[in-house]
């Protein structure tokens, strides 16, 4: 029989390589282990053993090719199980064996995702089985997402997508035999948006159906299985899979993180909004530097909580954006003697209109105005297609304390609003947020993020970026601090400014400019009026 | 070309009308292939006319008489007497039906019958020899051909179905009278279903068995409770026996002669002596050669998972193509076969494959048994129902045996199912479901069953197995 082979991971995060040397041709009989090729990648020179005794059928790629990890590189004709009768013959005609040794051929050592059953048993019902043929993806490579690792159509679907699997020779072309969409999912923050790509929104059905484990899912993730989105129907009634449960559950979360350090009862208060679901449900966050699992001994008395929901959805996020972006932090103070006197100048007006005037539509108009002048920091790196998107909206998250947990309102088109109508803008997203009544869409968009820790206290901190966003930018609290003016020490009303870089997009001293021009602006409010 | 020939070409040529060759047949033709399909004798194949369904009509028509007659317990006082030719022409009747069933549905589907045995001329084309004194033949050329010629029993030396009292399974379900006295050679299934059947009409029965317990190839404790169940019946075993030779008795009827392996001898008078030791493929009769298709050394053609022999345009499914020999697997084969002719990615890669013994109680079997979980590197958990803990099993008067499940401890996977009691045969089905479909424990246990069946068992030996069953003590 014929099988395939893909290039394996040829070593930490590295997602392709480059096919440097073929050591066979056609026609060559190799043995298990035999070097075949050399790849190298950015890290290494990597030899690939052959994982079958067999022949060489046919190379797919050319020397000098640069070729993602997972594509199919080579196949060998193996003299094969394959040509038996799936069952193995028993003892008499009522014995039944199983036909396990199945369809599927044994993933080489070097596949990294084979299905880690034992027997090369891969759990998968029959309709997935038929998608799996029609689409030309082998089974024991596929990661399920279901119940105990259960391979789902939209598992299936997803490495189609992704994984490059060369159909079968002579098979037809795919079938949409079903038609039952597969589960959505989407691609990873597409730069554009930097949107949740689970559908967060609850359904609200009073009926669904779903299997036990699926509701069990549900209820361990705290979500109601009614809420849940989903495409698919059976029976003229809606079919929710444990991915669409997952897939929500990671949207309602990420419609509800933000910085765990950032917890505020102010309304004017924002914390690190981590709010815009950068990860999708689909893709669980893999850090590069994806350590071990450490296990702690710990002492008798202490107390041990889950790590799980809310709290692990926020670990993840933080996770994916500090190892994904290099931050880098920059601190600075601004002076806010004339902010402070022109907020007292200006609130009584403001109330007069019925709206409370704090000092975050004054940051707010400063930042987006430097934010014009070095739109580096208003930019998103879209990863998948290699660009850097400068972004035109100026759409800025402010993160606020619910009862439900942080959420991060976004107030849009900031550049276009004056400071009352920004203050009005956000007390009505603040009360809403409190009130479970916020939408979806206003809590996504945003562009750059602004967190208050000093709504709490304190000076500075080192934020983390709100990925797939490239700054962030922490305000410490407003306090009367000694400043030195003209070789005297006098006090001054500060505000202490951390702002944290995605070093691969923004360097040193855009973040340095940036703030001091922010500065400026917050120490000379009236130049907010130009 | 042989004068008097005629000669035709389809796309594709069935070659018999059995459980795997009509379903493959209907599936071409739905799949809008010209198809052509070759029968000998009768439509439907062993199955339909002489295994399934008629040794199922008996087993149930004995089952009820017997039945009748022994249910005094719940108030019950009859004495039933079967006329078996009135028997054999009830089970006729229901053969007829489903076997015209099948020609109909083959003509409705527009499948082209031929009646007559085919022999291959070359690896395109066959030879169809029509029955009868000068009917003719005619030479059929096809792209792809599908062997379906099915299997027949195994005759053994010293016992020639030719001879009066030597029965083979088709004989023994056409009998017109009961036999006083039956030896049964052979413990398999089908010696273990017949011998059950006559033994509820009243025949002595005495089986003689080379191996060394019943049914070979199920666990210990599920053959267990049939022997038990057939001894209660009066069915008389001898294990470590094979039949040596037969001849006529004294007293009219026959003797059937028995011997070790260290060559000791026994002698059992009998009126008839049923050969039940397995089934042979029909593969002799299609000259194989000429097509250059291979076979095994005991006649079985390989082929690969989408059914294909050594042949590219040539395939073999049901019992010609070798074990498992199952009605229900030689469909699925079909089906697989012809979706593979119409150019569809088919493939067999069923994980459950359900096998049935109708004997009483009924045995089903799914997937894996505890000991095939560990060999293939499962760490396997087991949960088992007991029937008579059952409210339904004891209102049907039988409540022996048991509903086991196994799974995989790490991931709760049903792996397989292990039924032996009332209506085995129906109760595997739920467990050959959990078992394709990636089912967990969890699932299966948490789906409601209704209240009161037999397959509340299912639910609870899953329960049982997650260590948290309600009406059995947890392991």
């Amino acid at each position: 029989m014929i099988e395939e082979f893909k290039l394996p991971d040829v070593g930490e995060g590295v997602a392709e390589g480059e096919l440097v040397e073929w050591h066979v041709e056609p026609g060559d009989t190799v043995t298990e282990d035999q070097v075949v090729a050399e790849v190298e990648t950015d890290k290494a020179l990597v030899e690939v053993p052959s994982p079958y005794n067999g022949t060489v059928k046919e190379l797919l790629a050319e020397e000098g090719e640069v070729v993602p990890v997972g594509n199919v590189i080579i196949t060998f004709e193996v003299p094969g199980e394959g040509d038996e009768e799936a069952a193995a013959g028993a003892a008499d005609a009522e014995a039944e064996p199983a036909p396990d040794a199945d369809a599927e051929p044994d993933e080489g050592e070097d596949e990294t995702e084979a299905a880690d059953t034992p027997d090369a048993r891969v759990f998968a019902p029959p309709s997935v089985r038929r998608l799996a043929r029609e689409l030309g993806v082998d089974l024991a490579a596929v990661d399920g997402s279901g119940p105990g690792g259960r391979i789902t159509e939209g598992d299936v679907r997803t490495s189609a997508d992704t994984g490059d699997d060369a159909a079968d020779e002579g098979g037809p072309a795919a079938v949409t035999f079903s038609g039952r969409s597969a589960t959505s999912r989407g691609d990873a923050g597409d730069g554009e948006t930097g949107e949740a790509v689970g559908e967060s929104t609850p359904a609200g059905r009073s009926q669904t159906l779903a299997a036990p484990a699926t509701r069990k899912l549900a209820q361990e993730e705290g979500v109601d299985i009614d809420d849940v989105p989903t495409d698919e129907e059976r029976e003229g009634a809606a079919f929710v899979a444990p991915d669409d449960v997952r897939a929500y559950a990671e949207a309602q979360r990420a419609a509800q993180e933000a910085d765990a350090t950032a917890v505020t009862a102010d309304a004017e208060a924002s914390g690190d909004a981590d709010s815009t679901g950068t990860a999708t449900a689909a893709e669980p966050v893999e850090p590069a530097e994806a350590a071990e699992p450490v296990s702690v001994a710990g002492s008798e008395g202490d107390e041990r909580v889950p790590y799980r929901g809310v709290r692990r959805a926020i670990g993840e996020q933080m996770q994916r954006s500090k190892y994904t972006a290099p931050h880098v932090s920059h601190h600075d103070t601004a002076v806010v003697d004339d902010l402070v006197a022109l907020r007292a100048e200006l609130k009584p007006h403001a109330e007069e209109q019925g709206v409370s005037l704090t000092y975050m539509p004054f940051v707010m108009a400063a930042v987006v105005k430097a934010l014009k002048e070095f739109p580096v920091l208003n930019a998103v790196l879209d990863e998948e297609a290699e660009e850097i998107v400068y972004r035109k909206e100026y759409n800025l998250g402010v993160a606020v304390a619910t009862d439900a947990g942080l959420m991060v309102p976004v107030v849009r088109d900031v550049d276009r609003k004056g400071a009352v109508e920004l203050a009005s803008d956000l007390g009505g997203l603040v009360e809403r947020a409190r009130d479970r009544d916020i939408s979806r869409a206003e809590m996504q968009g945003s562009t750059f993020t602004l967190t208050n820790f000093g709504a709490i206290g304190g000076e500075y901190a080192t934020p983390i970026i709100n990925y797939p966003e490239v700054a962030i930018l922490g305000l410490g609290a407003i306090e009367q601090r000694p400043v030195v003016e003209d070789g005297e020490v006098v006090a001054r009303h500060t505000l202490p400014l951390s702002l944290s870089i995605d070093h691969r997009v923004v360097d040193g001293a855009d973040a340095g400019q940036f703030t001091n021009r922010v500065i400026e602006l917050l120490e000379n409010p009236r130049l907010l009026l130009l | 070309m042989v004068v008097g020939d005629i000669s035709t070409g389809t796309e594709l040529l069935v070659i018999g009308a059995g459980p795997g060759g009509y379903v493959a047949a209907i599936r071409a033709a739905q799949k809008g292939i010209d198809t052509t399909l070759v029968e000998r004798d009768a439509y439907g194949g062993t199955c339909l006319n002489h295994g399934c369904i008629p040794s199922k009509a008996y087993i149930t028509a004995t089952d009820l008489a017997h039945r009748a007659g022994h249910a005094e317990e719940m108030g019950i006082h009859a004495d039933p007497v079967v006329d078996m030719a009135g028997l054999r022409d009830w089970k006729d009747g229901v053969v007829g039906q489903l076997t015209g069933g099948v020609e109909k549905l083959c003509k409705a589907n527009g499948v082209n019958l031929v009646e007559g045995t085919a022999r291959f001329d070359s690896p395109t084309k066959v030879r169809v020899a029509h029955g009868g004194e000068g009917q003719g033949s005619e030479s059929i050329e096809f792209e792809h051909c599908i062997v379906a010629t099915g299997s027949r029993p195994i005759e053994i030396p010293g016992f020639s179905y030719g001879d009066d009292p030597v029965l083979s399974s088709r004989d023994a379900l056409a009998l017109d009278s009961v036999p006083d006295r039956l030896v049964v050679v052979g413990a398999g299934y089908i010696g273990m279903e017949l011998s059950t059947v006559f033994a509820k009409l009243g025949t002595d029965v005495t089986v003689v068995e080379m191996l060394d317990d019943v049914l070979p190839g199920y666990e210990d404790d599920v053959a267990r409770v049939v022997r038990t169940r057939a001894e209660e019946l009066g069915v008389e075993f001898h294990f470590g026996e094979g039949a040596a030779e037969w001849r006529d008795g004294n007293d009219g009827g026959i003797v059937v002669a028995t011997e070790t392996e260290d060559g000791e001898t026994s002698e059992y008078d009998a009126d008839k002596v049923l050969v039940a030791v397995g089934r042979a493929p029909v593969s002799d009769t299609l000259d194989l050669d000429a097509a250059g298709v291979e076979t095994d050394d005991k006649g079985f053609i390989g082929t690969d998972d989408q059914c294909r022999t050594n042949v590219d345009s040539i395939f073999a499914v049901g019992d010609v193509a070798g074990e498992p020999m199952l009605a229900h697997v030689g469909s699925k084969e079909g089906i697989v076969a012809a979706e593979v002719v119409a150019g569809e990615p088919a493939a067999l890669d069923y994980q459950a494959c359900p096998a049935a013994v109708f004997t009483d109680p009924e045995i089903g079997t799914v997937g894996m048994t505890e000991a095939e979980a560990e060999e293939a590197g499962f760490d396997p958990v087991v949960g088992q129902m007991p029937f008579n803990a059952s409210g339904r099993a004891l209102t049907t008067g039988h409540a022996n045996g048991f509903v086991r499940v196994v799974a995989d401890e790490a991931t709760g996977f049903v792996l397989g199912g292990q039924v032996v009691g009332p209506e085995a045969s129906e109760l595997v089905a739920e467990l050959a479901l959990a078992v394709e479909m990636g089912a967990t424990l969890e699932d299966v246990a948490a789906t409601v069953h209704t209240h009161p069946t037999l397959a509340e068992a299912t639910m609870e030996a899953c329960e049982n197995a997650l260590g948290q069953a309600i009406h059995t003590l947890n392991r």
